[in-house]
């Protein structure tokens, strides 16, 4: 019997109990005096609210605190619609009340410390909370050193990211509006794993639209790659081509690691991005650092993958270095890594592992079987106002371990028709997932905050 | 009395509980796009808590087997077995129907009703509410939704198995899609 068997369960025992003469009504009660189980949530994203959420909708006798140090989240996934004038910033955020109401303890805190032995949280404002499990979900930190020359304040002043939706979002809008016609506007991507792997090339495609419709057609969109390839190649590809024009004389240009695309240096003075073999003048530079696994993780020794990201067990997302403690989200590591089929850093992906979490932590906590995990990811990127595509994965565990189901996953239909006849893909199938990923995001965010 | 009575419900859920277990597990999966308990707030998703479960089922079945045309899902129920499939659509059926809330004037709404008078209210009734059997509930589906699926049967571009929806929708004015799919949306009840 499963959480929500076991709820099924005392909803066919009140009705009993009503006949019988018995009072359930005091149940609810009771539980809430003595919660059976302590949940810390660390970090209020799209795994953290989910995850929080969930645990409240399988077992209302858990307890359950979601530490977040923002009031107000700005959703990433649609953000490069903010960035290109497409969409206002205000249609992706959201408080922490649907938390709230649904009985998650929501802390606005500064998380500091997590203690595995002692298994307490320690948050600068609020003191510390003692856990039974703990749900990690930090999100990314950025490793600015890496790149010589940027730092976190020029980052929040000069040369945003806009890595994590929010005030950079809207630095970097600015700055494209800013832009003359002609002028260059640079996205330096950084070494994978990154969040969103299709953002930058998505972001690229937004901007170019942003100049096409504000008389800027001579402007250039380079960016500068520190890897091979790209999530959603030929369906980038397909649509820069259509929309904007791609490759040097386009006004979009991909320039790939060994073709020079590695951004080592950048001055932030006259916003020039030295790569390997160049020297790039920009009029807006979007310097994107590698990433790592939020600080908190990784000081709590949770990173054990070359301390940068938090290896976890396939069955229910339990650190491997330290028990009942769960880490979801952009800071975690897994799926078919061996055969390049890691799970993405999506916040449909961090959804999903919260699910499973949630799943995972009601059964055990009412002495139930685990349940048997699936993991899901759906993800769309707009590149033109009718044009948009798709990436879906799906994960099973088998024997213990992460396994790619290649029949479930995959990219929007690049041609329609055989391999030897192939056939273009008409274009409303471009303008109908287009028009889903609105809908998906709307749906994505209510699953999550709501 | 009241112990048999017990013995009874707990037998109930003893016999179904493995293969439910499973079913609950997978079907959050869906909510991430389409609502929790399928009820979507996003306008160009589609409700699907409550929609009939053969409807449900012929549909992911369709889709799997490239004999109907969906750009997202297609991909999505093919890493499923027939068996989830079944389990799904039977998890989806038995959630209630949540007309979602779509105001209309009275201009829109009559006009509106005059657009479906001739090829919907057949199959899905005045309100969209009392449909056929196996017919999908259309009552407050998001117009949105319901506007794009329109177009899928219009366009020569999609394989839509259902010939009768094919024809239907293909007879209609093109002036009058908007309107049908805003009239029925508009029913909250």
């Amino acid at each position: 019997m499963n959480a929500i068997d076991r709820r099924r369960f005392l909803k066919a025992l009140s009705s009993l109990g009503a006949a019988a003469g018995a009072s359930l009504l005091t149940l609810p009660e009771a539980r809430a005096a003595a919660p059976k189980a302590r949940v810390v949530v660390v970090g209020g994203g799209f795994g953290g609210a989910t995850a929080a959420k969930y645990l409240r909708l399988l077992d209302p006798g858990i307890d359950v605190t979601l530490i977040e140090r923002g009031t107000l989240y700005t959703s990433c996934p649609l953000s490069n619609e903010v960035v290109s004038g497409e969409r206002h910033i205000k249609t992706l955020q959201t408080g922490y009340r649907g938390l709230a109401a649904r009985g998650v303890k929501v802390v606005h805190a500064e998380v500091t410390a997590i203690d595995p032995a002692g298994k307490t949280v320690a948050t600068a404002e609020d003191g510390s909370f003692p856990y039974d499990a703990l749900i990690v979900s930090p999100g990314v930190d950025f490793d600015y050193a890496a790149v010589e020359g940027l730092t976190q304040e020029l980052s929040e002043t000069a040369i945003p990211h806009a890595w994590k939706a929010g005030p950079q979002t809207l630095l970097l809008k600015k700055q494209l509006e800013a832009m003359p016609d002609g002028g260059r506007f640079v996205i330096a991507v950084p070494k994978g794993p990154f969040r969103c792997p299709p953002g930058p090339y998505e972001r690229a495609a937004q901007v170019a639209m942003h100049c096409m419709h504000h008389g800027k057609k001579k402007a250039k969109i380079l960016i500068l790659d520190a890897n091979e390839s790209f999530s959603k190649k030929p369906l980038f590809e397909e649509a820069w081509k259509a929309l904007y024009g791609y490759g040097p004389t386009g006004m979009i240009e991909w320039v790939s690691a060994s073709a020079g695309g590695l951004v080592e240096r950048i001055d932030a003075g006259s916003l020039t991005a030295h790569t390997t073999f160049d020297d790039v003048k920009a009029d807006v530079l979007n310097v994107i650092p590698p990433h790592r696994a939020g600080k908190i993780a990784r000081d709590a020794g949770l990173a054990t993958l070359k301390g940068n990201w938090c290896e976890v067990k396939p069955e229910n997302m339990e650190s491997k270095a330290h028990k009942d403690i769960y880490v979801i989200g952009d800071a975690c590591v897994g799926g078919e890594t061996s055969t390049g089929n890691g799970f993405p850093k999506s916040a449909h992906m961090a959804n999903s592992q919260a699910k499973v979490v949630a799943a995972s932590l009601a059964a055990k906590l009412n002495g139930l079987p685990a349940p048997v995990p699936i993991y899901t990811n759906t993800c769309y990127s707009v590149v033109g106002h009718d044009w948009g595509f798709s990436v879906v994965h799906l994960f099973r565990v088998q024997n213990g371990q992460w396994v790619y189901i290649k029949e479930g996953s995959g990219i929007s239909p690049v041609a329609l028709g055989t391999k030897q006849a192939p056939k273009p893909v008409p274009r409303i199938y471009r303008k109908m997932e287009a028009e889903y990923a609105d809908g998906w995001l709307r749906n994505l965010l209510a699953d999550a905050f709501a | 009395m009241k112990k048999t009575a017990l013995s009874l419900v707990f037998l109930a859920l003893a016999g179904s509980a493995a293969a439910r277990g499973d079913v609950d597990v997978l079907a959050r999966t869906c909510n991430g796009c389409h609502g929790l308990k399928g009820v979507s707030v996003g306008l160009s998703m589609p409700s699907i808590g409550g929609l009939p479960r053969d409807y449900l089922r012929n549909i992911m079945k369709q889709w799997k087997y490239d004999e109907r045309t969906a750009i997202t899902m297609s991909r999505i129920v093919k890493g499923l077995s027939d068996d989830e499939i079944d389990a799904l659509a039977a998890h989806f059926a038995k959630q209630p129907w949540v007309p979602a809330k779509q105001p209309a004037t009275p201009e829109l709404l009559a006009k509106g009703r005059s657009a479906i008078s001739e090829n919907c209210e057949d199959c899905h009734g005045f309100t969209g509410s009392d449909p056929d059997v196996g017919v999908p509930k259309i009552n407050g589906q998001w117009a949105k939704y319901m506007e794009l699926e329109l177009a899928k049967y219009r366009s020569k571009e999609f394989k839509m198995p259902h010939r009768k929806m094919k024809k239907a929708a293909q007879d209609m004015k093109p002036a009058d899609v908007s309107a049908a799919a805003r009239y029925f949306g508009a029913q909250s009840k």
